[in-house]
């Protein structure tokens, strides 16, 4: 044993001794001689820390469907637009030298055709230069590949027309040759066809979800689609982790990726042949860090730049000195959505299913005094004030601040006594007089939305002693497969725009064909006329028109309860410059070049 | 011995086997769509859930599920791991190392310090020593460990800006990556690597960030071992041939550490194995505070998101793991007590 402890204490010594070593080392890697990089030469100026918890699932762009792909994607590839500082209805030129427009002839043919002229002298970090075959390459590819569970989506639909190259499990017969002729070559341009006018175009060509371009040549070399009509569908719909693009990279933005640790740090390097200026900021890392405790003093002690912050945790970084919080509103919105036929079969939410006081009807929300009951016992000053510190945005509608055609519809207000009378009213008088009892399930881990839940059930509660509803929580990968199983009489759910459009939110959350419209089972057939033609509409005035009526019948109809809309606190050392918001852009973004230290 | 030895490898045929149907049914109670719903992040992907269920087959009859796996197990494929974006076995060999080599320094510990302070307070029974370390073995063991490891982060490195969390430092990291002729990753373990390249300094720096794991992870297991040495001492030193030896004569230190302790280690061996076997699997609290992404880590998220791929293997491994340390404690014994024969 004695033995066993000298020669731990010996190897400690050792060890101590080593410590005194990195200044050593760092005067031998200083001479001109080597060319090693050190530690030391990169310096804390130069050199940007995140710590955040997103997982990274994958660097392909045809696959990447969530804000941690595309930070890592956008900082590394290039749309043929980017938006413009804050704006969500202004573009500015990226790999194209201008944004295509009715006034520069770029819109043309009643908003179906696009065309874009594609930049020179851009390069790619491998050596290739960009050309309009890469550009028409790569939009063709992101469709051809069309993961199931991916953005792909809106691109088809922009265009092919189809939300799918699939149907029922098979390709749909010549889709292909569809999304061949979509996209073509003209000289140094690129024109893109759309079978109908599609105004939110732009906006998703902006993003991650379709726009990036990527060198033709290398993704051929690099197993994936050869460009061929004929062998598209063995590229189709490859398995998750399966992407042949997965892990590898290049693009043409100022930064590429050094080194992609999963779940560990993801590190970008500056690019010297970037076409664009130099951006300040030479490495930019991304370390996880899923232990709040372990971010915050991460931040404080300056090891970390920014931090992640979630929205329970803000009060603790309020006042700490040398930092900086930037609030962002986002086009996110979070509603308590009611279902107007709720499945019965073995359903534990609705205890007997009957109006019997034990119970609701499956129908129990088709009468519009109950959902007005439930929007009157709704506080939202006292939920903005109790839950978010007044530090979030109470939306009126589904159509989030910031978007277009945005407009402030009337509320339910906060009042016991009109909630009461609404409860009586409803079914005849028959739930005031039996009463009710069912579940309000909100995710677990949601705190914003179990307050939610928790608020409106002791309101309604408190109406009449007969009425019972009970708050529970369900992991969220249960909730999504319940909710669509028409489990829960009301689901408590967010929605993150995919683009910058009022179609994205308004159809999802009312047209009988959205995903929440059609699991609330709500139907309105002037809502689904509506939905339609706002989708398609390309004069401004008419589609104000048509986005307002669709707001006020949100309101007419009571269709649900809007809880939220998120703000992510963007929360850096102050000593980091250059950050720009986007309501578009949630706190796992980052964008490198716009950055200084 | 031999065939003892051959035996029991064979018998870890069965367990894997009987682990692997275990599990396997185990996630089959959750229904296809919850388990299709791994590879959903966003709402708006839910609507792809009828499609994915179809696209890997989840809602073909069990059996045939699980016949599928074990051909592709036999086929050298794990499987993907949502939770780390990558494929099982390759994920295996990032996180198993960042377990192993936090388990390399703090077994040794936990093992002589849970001996050393056995003995003392099974030597000085009831006094002061006895009260002080039982007392502290009590609250280390009942002390949760994310607790105690947050004390630890908010001391040292909140207060004292010392012993960051994490594996390596941002600079050390770049460093690595920047030279790859010059530092080779043989381990994964960047306190062995160090060595191995002859860059102490990247000894040194992954050390720094092992110093509260380790504290933490030594002060919540040694209790354990603590008490099991100081039952195991009281016992010995209160059998016939200790009395013999002090009647002939012998001094304390030569019946208390060359007589008393050598016999009290037999039942230490079987807990201290355990112990290691089951530190493979990694401290969940600890890798999460502390930032490490280990076995524990991997294994914590894999089930929350019921990464079926990760489950199955992991759980195997730690089949395997518990298997082989049972044989290598049964060998022991054989070893330290002639009077156990393997049969």
């Amino acid at each position: 044993m004695r033995k066993l402890v000298m020669l731990l204490l010996a190897f400690s010594l050792l060890l101590a001794a080593c410590g005194e070593k990195p200044e050593m080392k760092k005067k031998a890697e200083k001479t001109p001689a080597t060319e090693t990089k050190t530690a030391a030469q990169v310096g804390s100026n130069d050199k940007f820390i995140l710590e955040s918890y997103g997982t990274l699932r994958t660097l392909d762009p045809a696959c990447g469907y969530d804000s941690v792909s595309h930070m890592r994607i956008m900082n590394i590839y290039e749309p043929l637009i980017f938006f413009d500082g804050s704006a969500t209805d202004k573009f500015i030129p990226v790999l194209a030298t201008e944004v295509p427009s009715l006034e520069n002839g770029g819109i043309s043919d009643g908003g179906k055709t696009y065309t874009f002229k594609i930049r020179k002298g851009v390069k790619f970090h491998k050596g290739g230069e960009l050309t309009a075959e890469d550009v028409a390459y790569s939009i063709k590819r992101h469709m051809v590949v069309d993961q199931e569970g991916g953005p792909m989506w809106m691109m088809l639909e922009a265009l092919v027309g189809v939300p799918s190259t699939r149907k029922d499990g098979k390709i749909r017969e010549g889709v292909f040759e569809k999304i061949d002729k979509a996209v073509e070559v003209k000289g140094d341009e690129v024109v893109m066809h759309l079978p109908k006018p599609f105004p939110p175009f732009l906006a998703v060509l902006a993003y991650s979800y379709g726009g990036i371009i990527m060198d033709k040549e290398w993704c051929v070399e690099n197993g994936c689609w050869d460009g061929t009509v004929e062998n598209a569908a063995k590229y189709n719909n490859p398995a998750f982790g399966s992407e042949p693009l997965h892990k590898i990279e290049n693009g043409t933005a100022p930064y590429y990726m050094l080194k992609w640790e999963p779940s560990v740090e993801f590190i970008f390097e500056r690019f010297d042949d970037y076409w664009g200026p130099k951006p300040a900021i030479k490495t930019g890392i991304v370390r996880y860090n899923q232990e709040w405790s372990s971010r915050k003093l991460a931040l404080q002690n300056g090891d970390a730049d920014r931090v992640l912050v979630d929205p329970q945790y803000l009060a603790e970084v309020e006042n700490m000195p040398g930092v900086t919080i930037h609030p962002v509103p986002q086009l996110s919105v979070t509603g308590a959505i009611f279902c107007q036929k709720i499945n019965p079969e073995a359903n534990p939410n609705i205890g007997s299913g009957k109006l019997d006081g034990k119970g609701i009807p499956v129908d129990f929300f088709s009468d519009i005094h109950v959902r007005k009951a439930f929007l009157h016992a709704f506080d939202r000053k006292t939920y903005a004030k109790d839950v978010w510190n007044d530090q979030v945005v109470m939306p009126t509608s589904p159509n989030a601040k910031g978007l277009p055609y945005y407009k402030q519809v009337p509320v339910y207000e906060f009042d016991l006594e009109k909630a009461a009378e609404e409860m009586k009213q409803a079914f005849g008088g028959q739930i005031w007089e039996k009463g009710f009892k069912m579940v309000i399930t909100h995710n677990t881990g949601n705190d914003q939305r179990e307050a939610a839940a928790h608020m409106l059930a002791e309101n309604i509660m408190s109406l009449n002693p007969k009425f019972n509803i009970e708050v529970r929580n369900m992991d969220w990968k249960d909730y999504v497969v319940a909710y669509r199983k028409y489990q829960f009489p009301m689901f408590i759910i967010g929605w993150g725009a995919d683009f910058p459009d009022p179609d994205n939110f308004m159809f999802t959350f009312m047209s009988s064909d959205g995903v929440y419209g059609k699991f609330s089972a709500y139907k309105n057939e002037e809502v689904d006329r509506l939905c339609k033609e706002g989708r398609f509409e390309v004069d401004p005035a008419k589609r104000k028109d048509i986005y307002e009526r669709l707001q006020d019948i949100w309101y007419e109809d009571a269709v649900g309860c809007m809880v939220y809309q998120k703000v992510d606190h963007f929360t850096y050392r102050d000593n980091v410059k250059g950050f720009v918001p986007h309501p578009m852009l949630d706190h796992e973004w980052e964008s490198l070049k716009l950055l200084s230290k | 011995m031999t065939a003892y030895i051959i035996r029991r490898l064979l018998f870890l045929i069965f367990v894997l086997f009987g682990v692997s149907v275990l599990i396997f049914g185990l996630l089959m109670t959750f229904s296809p769509e919850r388990r299709a719903a791994v590879y959903v992040t966003t709402p708006q992907q839910a609507k792809d859930i009828p499609k994915l269920v179809k696209q890997y087959g989840l809602n073909d009859p069990v059996p045939i599920q699980y016949a599928r796996w074990v051909k592709e197990v036999a086929s050298g494929n794990l499987g993907w791991s949502l939770v780390a974006a990558r494929p099982v076995a390759k994920a295996f060999w990032s996180y198993f190392p960042t377990t192993l080599e936090l388990n390399l320094l703090a077994s040794p510990l936990v093992i002589i310090v849970g001996i050393w302070l056995g003995t003392l307070a099974g030597v000085h029974r009831d006094t002061w020593i006895d009260h002080g370390t039982r007392i502290g073995a009590i609250v280390g063991w009942s002390l949760p460990t994310f607790l105690f490891a947050l004390v630890l982060l908010m001391i040292f490195y909140g207060y004292y800006g010392l012993f960051p969390p994490g594996i390596i430092s941002s600079d050390t990291s770049l460093w690595v990556i920047n030279n790859p002729d010059k530092f080779t990753r043989y381990t994964g373990m960047y306190t062995i690597d160090g060595i191995l390249n002859g860059h102490l300094w990247v000894t040194w720096d992954a050390l720094n960030h092992l110093v509260l794991p380790v504290l933490t992870q030594v002060i919540v297991v040694v209790a354990l071992l603590m008490r099991v040495m100081r039952s195991g001492m009281l016992e010995e030193l209160s059998r016939d041939y200790v009395i013999t030896a002090k009647a002939k004569g012998a001094d304390a230190h030569t019946i208390n550490i060359k007589h008393a302790r050598k016999n009290a280690l037999i039942p230490v061996i079987t807990v201290a194995g355990q112990l290691v076997a089951l530190s493979m699997e990694g401290s969940i609290a600890v890798e999460v505070v502390f930032s490490r992404q280990g076995m524990g880590w991997w294994l914590a998220h894999s089930a929350t998101q019921l990464d079926m791929p990760v489950l199955m293997s992991v759980c195997m491994f730690i089949g395997v793991v518990f298997v082989l340390s049972n044989l290598i404690i049964d060998i022991m014994y054989a070893y330290i007590d002639p009077r156990i024969q393997l049969q």
